[in-house]
């Protein structure tokens, strides 16, 4: 009975160790790991949106739009000395279908991201411990979901080789 | 055993952070529903579409036209005219009514909820007109035709004539939509009355769900 017992906790043991390797190496092929943005700041961080223009004589329109800066200050020390991907990612949340794109400094890349979806910023060697960059941010959501506010998230990836 | 918690130690410290990273933008509707009326002249300041707003002008326009005593009740429309100087939209510049022959009107309707909804724009109208020895002619005299510079397709403001001493709807503007037209205003000079000045004010009405 005694025997058994030990048994089963050098499974659980040998479960917990294999999991915690999957967890502590985030350099493993093909892993995907929420990136440490901590030190990110979004600049004016409410947002007003304002309608789109209409066109004139029956055309609609129903985007409303916002912008704001967003200091970018990743933490990549885990992967440092190695290769990887950076993405910047906007889940699927409410008020439904949104619509981000965003300039750069240069660090990373300029590009555009549905809800649900993720785009890649940067690809290459992880030489320094901390990427930073200034995203000029531009928001646009259908006009009418927006019936309030919403705290819209954002998160970086890293597919790291 | 101290060997099991240090394993679950490790992974509380590589699992935890996974998740937890994000920034945060609020965003909120900063007008969640706008309306815009505008006949004749109007309060807009610089142009919608490139970033012009809205404003009040208590400005009252004026259609008229002076029938001459010779055609008098001829039977033949007598084509009015506007104090309006305004032919521009406010929308973009773009010169889309004739002035002095057309008044413009338009304006829109924002909301921030789904569906279909309508705005529509009424008149009230006084019985008829008067000059100053109380003779009076039927507002039902006067009536417009509608259409503005490179339209094409249906008006959101259409013709239509005068029902005095009443309320009638004169025009609409769907959800989201910029609507507008030109229009033009004729007295039907089908009577014959009394020499004078004839006046009487209509007052259009925005009104939105």
């Amino acid at each position: 009975m005694r025997a058994r017992f030990g048994s089963a906790l050098r499974c659980l043991a040998c479960a917990g160790l294999a999991v915690a390797l999957v967890g502590a190496c985030p350099v493993a092929a093909a892993l995907t790991t929420a990136i440490d943005d901590s030190g990110t700041v979004v600049l004016s961080p409410s947002v007003p949106m304002r309608w789109q223009t209409l066109s004139p004589r029956r055309t609609t329109s129903e985007l409303m739009t916002g912008s704001t800066t967003v200091q970018v200050r990743l933490n990549v020390m885990p992967w440092l000395r190695r290769s990887g991907r950076i993405y910047l990612v906007l889940p699927a949340q409410q008020p439904g279908a949104i619509h981000a794109s965003w300039s750069t400094q240069g660090r990373l890349l300029p590009g555009a991201v549905s809800s649900g979806g993720r785009t890649l910023v940067y690809a290459g060697p992880i030489s320094v411990p901390f990427v930073v960059d200034v995203l000029q941010l531009a928001i646009s959501v259908d006009g009418r979901q927006m019936h309030q506010g919403y705290d819209l998230n954002f998160r970086f990836e890293m597919d790291a080789n | 055993m101290p060997m099991t918690r240090r394993i679950w130690s490790t992974l509380v410290l590589a699992a935890g952070p996974m998740a937890a990273w994000a920034f945060t933008v609020a965003i909120a509707p900063a007008s969640p529903q706008e309306v815009y009326l505008q006949v004749g002249v109007g309060g807009f300041v610089g142009n919608y579409n490139v970033g012009g707003t809205p404003g009040a002008n208590a400005t009252i326009n004026k259609a008229s036209v002076s029938v001459a005593a010779s055609a008098v009740g001829n039977g033949t429309a007598q084509a009015m005219t506007t104090d309006s100087s305004i032919g521009a939209s406010p929308y973009d510049g773009y010169i889309y009514c004739s002035t002095p022959a057309q008044m413009y009107i338009g304006g829109f309707y924002r909301k921030t909820t789904a569906g279909s909804n309508t705005a529509t724009v009424t008149a009230t109208v006084p019985a008829s007109l008067v000059n100053a020895s109380g003779d009076q002619i039927p507002f039902s005299r006067i009536s417009w035709t509608t259409g503005g510079n490179g339209d094409n397709g249906g008006e959101p403001f259409p013709a239509g004539t005068f029902v005095g001493g009443g309320v009638q709807t004169v025009g609409s503007m769907a959800q989201n939509q910029w609507a507008e037209s030109c229009w033009t205003f004729r007295y039907a000079n089908t009577t014959l009355p009394p020499q004078g000045t004839y006046t009487g004010r209509v007052l259009y009405t925005l009104s939105a769900p």
